[in-house]
């Protein structure tokens, strides 16, 4: 049994004009063993999925016709992120999830996912639920 | 052949022929001189043969690079330039732009540009492929991706007329080459992975009014199928699809969303005054979502091409759990069909399976697996027509969010849209391959309007137990339903092969390769490294007495993006050769078109 890995953001995205959910407090994401994650993290996942980002940015998000999110996480800020999946880069082919509902309702879980991710903490794609 | 035929302009006269439709009289014309290149396929038969022989087994070793083109666009380059006459028609992917080129001077007389919303790109599944335009009645027709269809004058590029053939809001795009057939201009629609109902619909070639359209899903009337006239395969023989044949075998109203989309290559026979296509997956990926059959999704379409009207229709894979779209062309040939002189319907599915039918009524004669590696299903029960599945490999038995690991083929098939070629001097069927397999998981996905409707996550990678390559270049006797000859291949063959008169098939690797071999055996007889990576089809066509064979290079498409190695690290030891980062050590993107010719 590893250790969980916590990871906390105290400086959270306030600029975007999104639902946010209270991930301001406490850490941003836990994982246990590289796969099973909290509820939040996994929401993060299910968003990831119902979206089909795989088909762009990999199934392991490593980049296909569109960025590797391993890297591109290490770079860009929460509130970036938010823009850039929320607006849309249109010259660069990434769609605009703005007017997907499970997408702007769960932006905050799928950075939360996708940070694990990149950190390396999440060590593969597919999470399961940490059981309570 | 008289060249100087290929000169004179032919006035647009509609001609009425007894027994089929009005033939586009230019089209027709263009297409019987082996100088032109005048349809995608080089006929209406999807028979990709020329009767050129300059170029032969003899000499092919010689051949030279003759002149390039930059298109100026990046992502994949699929289907391939038109020539007619002293005219070169060249079309890129999205933002699909045309050049029309003198042969004599290789000025460009004009250039079409049209403009399209970006927001489109998005909507694209696969890739901002473009599989070209076509040609007939004066006019160049190019299928662009936010699904309007512009008719434009050929010697000037202006449009002619220009109408909208779905909603891109809604997913519904196009990456279809358009194609005439008699007096009509027929096109598809794409967006499976967005819940797009598929159609296919006929524009008539003067005026772009709809002239018909037929739904793959739905009640008989908008499907245009007559439930007492139009027949399917059923038991060993023929028999009429019955009332409400597709709406029975969804759920409530999933047909709406049923996906079923036309986004291949078509063929026209004069004779039979018959449009044959096939329509691509149900939506969504998750078979558990759809209960049924999910009729009339993964099936082969005989459709009057008057009328629009269902003569005959056949479903490959009842209830898809694997995205084996059936859009794959349908090529028409007269061969021998254990034994007997047919009027065949030849067609390689991305499920693995090679299909002979009678095209005349649909009757099924022969289903083999192209591929020794297919595993999904056993064989195809040729009283019932339905494949017999492997429990293993079911991912609707295996159920959502459980991995269903090592189906062959992958979702990209045994073969995907990249067309095959028929040598009349063989016979035999020259088909470029995948040897792909997979891990599918589908997942529970909610449909919303315009974004993605997929739910399933997978992983490719090469066949294993294999030569560990991604393809194979095989010839096929589709009357035998056996492989004559295979010749492996490092990655997929993603590019349309070419028969020709001189005893040579040509075809493009992913590595971007155009490779020439040997019509008896495959023998590889030369090659010739373009600037990126082929998805693009082989055509030929000749100019001032000299023969030519030219191939799009440009590397992306499914091929070039859905080829990650996505694998888990249980999946390491498969000994992925392949894969996406492979290909990057070999080619990088870049549209061009590369022209060969024997040196003078």
């Amino acid at each position: 049994m590893k250790p969980a890995i916590f990871c906390s953001l105290a400086v959270l995205m306030a600029s975007v004009a999104v639902p946010a959910t209270a991930l301001s407090e406490g850490p941003l994401y836990t994982v246990v063993e590289g796969y099973k994650v909290d509820a939040n993290t996994m929401q993060g996942f299910r968003t990831w999925r119902s979206a089909a980002c795989d088909r762009c940015h990999g199934p392991n998000q490593e980049g296909l016709v569109g960025p590797s999110l391993i890297e591109r996480l290490k770079v860009l800020t929460p509130e970036e992120f938010k823009t850039t999946v929320l607006g849309g880069r249109m010259a660069k082919g990434m769609p605009s999830f703005g007017e997907n509902a499970k997408v702007s309702e769960h932006i905050d879980q799928l950075y939360a996912y996708l940070k694990g991710r990149s950190d390396g903490a999440i060590t593969r794609a597919k999470v399961i639920e940490i059981e309570q | 052949m008289d060249m100087a035929f290929k000169h004179r302009v032919i006035a647009g006269v509609v001609l009425a022929w007894a027994g089929f439709a009005h033939a586009d009289a230019q089209l027709d014309r263009a297409m019987q001189d082996p100088g032109n290149w005048a349809a995608q396929a080089g006929d209406n038969y999807n028979q990709r043969y020329s009767a050129l022989k300059q170029i032969n087994a003899g000499n092919v070793g010689k051949m030279q690079a003759a002149w390039t083109f930059s298109t100026g666009v990046l992502r994949g380059h699929e289907g391939s330039p038109l020539v007619v006459g002293d005219v070169m028609y060249i079309h890129t992917p999205f933002p699909n732009n045309v050049f029309a080129m003198d042969l004599k001077t290789q000025e460009i007389l004009w250039k079409y540009e049209p403009k399209q919303d970006s927001a489109v790109v998005a909507q694209m599944c696969c890739d901002t492929v473009n599989r070209g335009v076509a040609y007939g009645d004066g006019k160049i027709f190019l299928q662009r991706a936010d699904s309007v269809l512009d008719a434009l004058d050929a010697k000037t590029g202006k449009v002619v007329w220009s109408v909208k053939n779905g909603d891109p809001k809604l997913g519904a795009v196009n990456t279809n080459a358009p194609h005439v057939f008699g007096d009509k201009v027929i096109t598809g629609i794409s967006g499976g992975e967005w819940g797009v109902r598929g159609h296919l619909t006929a524009y008539d070639i003067k005026t772009g009014k709809v002239a018909w359209r037929g739904y793959s899903t739905g009640p008989d009337e908008e499907m245009l199928m007559d439930p007492d006239k139009t027949v399917t395969w059923t038991d060993g023989k023929l028999a009429p699809v019955g009332k409400d044949s597709s709406l029975k075998t969804w759920k409530g109203d999933q047909w709406k969303t049923g996906g079923g989309t036309t986004w291949g290559w078509y063929s026209y026979d004069k004779e039979l005054n018959l449009v044959y296509y096939g329509t691509g997956n149900p939506s969504t990926w998750n078979p558990s979502q759809r209960p049924g059959d999910n009729k009339w999704s993964m099936s082969i379409w005989a459709r009057d091409l008057d009328t629009g009207k269902v003569k005959w229709v056949y479903q490959m894979t009842p209830h898809d759990e694997w995205d084996f779209d059936g859009i794959n062309e349908m090529i028409l040939a007269d061969i021998d069909v254990k034994g007997k002189k047919t009027k065949a319907l030849v067609h390689f599915d991305r499920n693995g399976f090679g299909y002979t039918l009678d095209r005349t009524t649909g009757a099924l004669l022969v289903a083999e697996k192209y591929d020794p590696a297919v595993n999904w299903a056993t064989h195809v029960d040729m009283k019932t027509g339905r494949p017999e599945v492997v429990a293993k490999y079911s991912t609707q038995q295996n159920g959502p969010d459980v991995n269903t690991k090592g189906v062959c083929p992958a979702a990209l098939g045994s073969k995907d849209q990249q067309p095959a070629a028929f040598s009349p001097k063989t016979g035999l069927f020259y088909v470029p391959t995948n040897h792909v397999c997979m891990d599918y998981e589908p997942f529970e996905v909610e449909y919303t309007a315009g974004q993605p409707y997929v739910g399933a996550t997978l992983a490719m990678y090469p066949a294993p137990k294999s030569h560990g390559g991604m393809g194979n270049f095989i010839a096929w006797d589709a009357g035998k339903g056996k492989i004559a000859w295979s010749k492996p291949e490092k990655f997929s063959v993603w590019s349309g092969a070419l028969t020709t008169a001189g005893d040579v098939i040509f075809y493009g690797t992913l590595e971007g390769y155009l490779k020439a071999v040997r019509l008896s055996d495959g023998k590889e007889l030369w090659k010739f490294k373009t600037p990126s990576g082929i998805i693009g089809n082989v055509f030929t066509y000749m100019h001032q007495g000299k023969q030519y064979v030219g191939v799009y290079s440009g590397i992306g498409g499914w091929a070039g993006i859905g080829m990650a190695a996505g694998l888990e690290k249980d999946n390491d030891g498969l000994g992925a050769v392949g894969g996406y980062r492979d290909l990057q050590k070999h080619t990088a993107l870049g549209g061009s078109l590369t022209v060969f010719a024997l040196p003078d």
